[in-house]
């Protein structure tokens, strides 16, 4: 009976890997490195692992729960309120469409969507905000911060992988 | 209630079988596949939903709504904890490796404080004579003395908006008696100034942020311009007139106009000047922030001193 429990319980706690692991890259994405100009171009990993459970765990990784993160991270980032939730769930539905297309394809494949992914994210993100400024964003930093995400991409998605495998390879 | 067998539950209810037209498995009901196009749907439908709230909130809080800076300001609360201790192990591994760095250059170190020491000795000697003479003519004139101005310390615990916003959040809030507008100072200049207050977290805009404009006074020759952000390290000097000199090296203040900054408070030096326009470094290395000094000074009022937070209680003239 309690090991029943227990079993349950197991298996409800890592329905929310994909969750806890966005909001954990999120406030990572946040932290304050004593590198010069390093909180300016710190790399999108939110991003990095929307676009991996919308792939691999879209059925642990819902439509709210990207909206949700996405305005989690406009809040802690001070960004226009819905910006990023738009950027999450858009992600998350253009992934959800291509899924087919994604299977069995190679890292390579995966990292090149990324590449797509992040550019309309950067785009959109980079138009919003320079309305909301009325004035053009400089486009150096977010080209930089784009080319770091695409760079470190193998780093989040590895640590995914492994993630996917340890705790929830039977789901 | 039905028990599905394990098979076919997972069949259903991973997405990849739901996006797709619904292919009954042989041998099911289609009851199986009334619910799996019912899942489509709801699922379509909350893409849907989300995305136009999203857009809703998006337009909304162009308007600056009182009640989205409310939520903002508490959020700020809820996350700071977090935040606070994803910063810690880097505030750590820096420590560390800053003890390390010391003690290798220790010597040399040494030596550069032994020469600055003796230097310092010079101006505080010049500062206690200008000091003396200052008390003097102001009793000559009957001048009102400054009330002390007072600061709040905080410790940064995040870096946030990435190339859209430039700001910091630190660990003090209306309860440590922050409040909006307050000036930001690190030891060797201002900063930015805070756009956010929650209970015991407020969140500082950088003056390199793109929406930054500050009166600034040029050190010397004392043309007035605006010092704008521009999401890059360096911000820049606007609207200086036509005819202004200004030249590589000279420091950069806060004028006090407008009354968001007190006067005469450090910025920055022109570190270039070119057709692009005149490139102003700040004097805080911003990047490396760990600590920040909140300057009340709208409660206080008078002109300011940026001074007088280093020297102690005791030391000052009455």
């Amino acid at each position: 009976m309690l090991s029943a429990f227990f079993q349950r319980l197991d298996l409800g706690v890592r329905r929310f890997v994909p969750l806890v692991t966005v909001l954990a890259f999120i406030f990572l994405g946040a932290v304050r490195w004593p590198v010069p100009y390093a909180g300016a171009i710190s790399p999108s990993l939110g991003l990095a692992a929307v676009y991996y459970w919308s792939i691999h765990r879209p059925d642990l990784f819902h439509p709210v729960t990207a909206f949700a993160c996405g305005l989690l991270y406009d809040l802690i980032n001070f960004l226009p309120f819905g910006l990023t939730a738009i950027v999450y769930i858009g992600v998350h539905q253009l992934v959800l469409r291509q899924r087919r297309f994604f299977a069995g394809q190679t890292f390579y494949v995966l990292w090149a969507g990324f590449a797509l992914v992040a550019l309309l994210a950067s785009a959109w993100q980079w138009m919003v905000v320079s309305v909301y400024n009325n004035l053009w964003v400089p486009v150096e930093p977010v080209a930089l911060q784009f080319f770091l995400t695409l760079a470190v991409f193998p780093l989040p998605a590895w640590l995914l992988i492994r993630l996917q495998r340890v705790a929830l390879s039977q789901g | 209630m039905v028990n599905l067998p394990p098979q076919l539950s997972d069949y259903l209810f991973r997405q990849e079988n739901l996006s797709m037209p619904v292919r009954r498995p042989p041998g099911t009901s289609w009851v199986y596949s009334k619910a799996a196009s019912w899942r489509v749907w709801a699922q379509r439908f909350s893409f849907i939903f989300f995305l136009a709230l999203a857009f809703g909130l998006l337009f909304i809080s162009r308007g600056n709504y009182a009640a989205v800076e409310r939520l903002r300001a508490r959020a700020l609360d809820f996350f700071a904890p977090a935040l606070d201790a994803m910063a810690r192990p880097v505030v750590l591994a820096e420590n560390a490796l800053q003890r390390v760095n010391h003690f290798i250059n220790l010597q040399a170190e040494n030596e550069k404080l032994r020469a600055e020491n003796a230097r310092m000795i010079q101006w505080q000697n010049a500062a206690i004579a200008l000091e003396n003479q200052n008390r003097e003519l102001r009793s000559l004139l009957n001048y009102k003395a400054e009330p002390a101005l007072s600061y709040i310390s905080a410790r940064v615990i995040a870096d946030t908006g990435g190339p859209y916003v430039r700001a910091l959040i630190v660990t003090a809030g209306r309860e440590d008696g922050v409040r909006e507008g307050m000036a930001a100072m690190t030891g060797e200049g201002l900063i930015g100034r805070v756009v956010e207050v929650g209970e015991w977290s407020s969140r500082i805009l950088l003056i390199t942020d793109l929406s930054s404009r500050i009166p600034v006074i040029i050190a010397g020759s004392g043309e007035h311009a605006i010092l704008a952000g521009e999401n890059r390290p360096n911000p820049r000097l606007l609207y200086l007139p036509q005819d202004a000199v200004v030249h590589v090296g000279s420091r950069v203040m806060t004028s006090g106009h407008g009354g968001v900054f007190p006067p005469e408070l450090p910025v920055g030096i022109v570190t270039s000047v070119d057709k692009g326009g005149i490139e102003v470094t700040p004097l805080s290395a911003i990047g490396r922030i760990n600590q920040v000094r909140l300057v009340d000074f709208n409660l206080k009022g008078g002109a300011f001193n940026p001074m007088a937070g280093n020297i102690e209680a005791g030391s000052r003239p009455r």
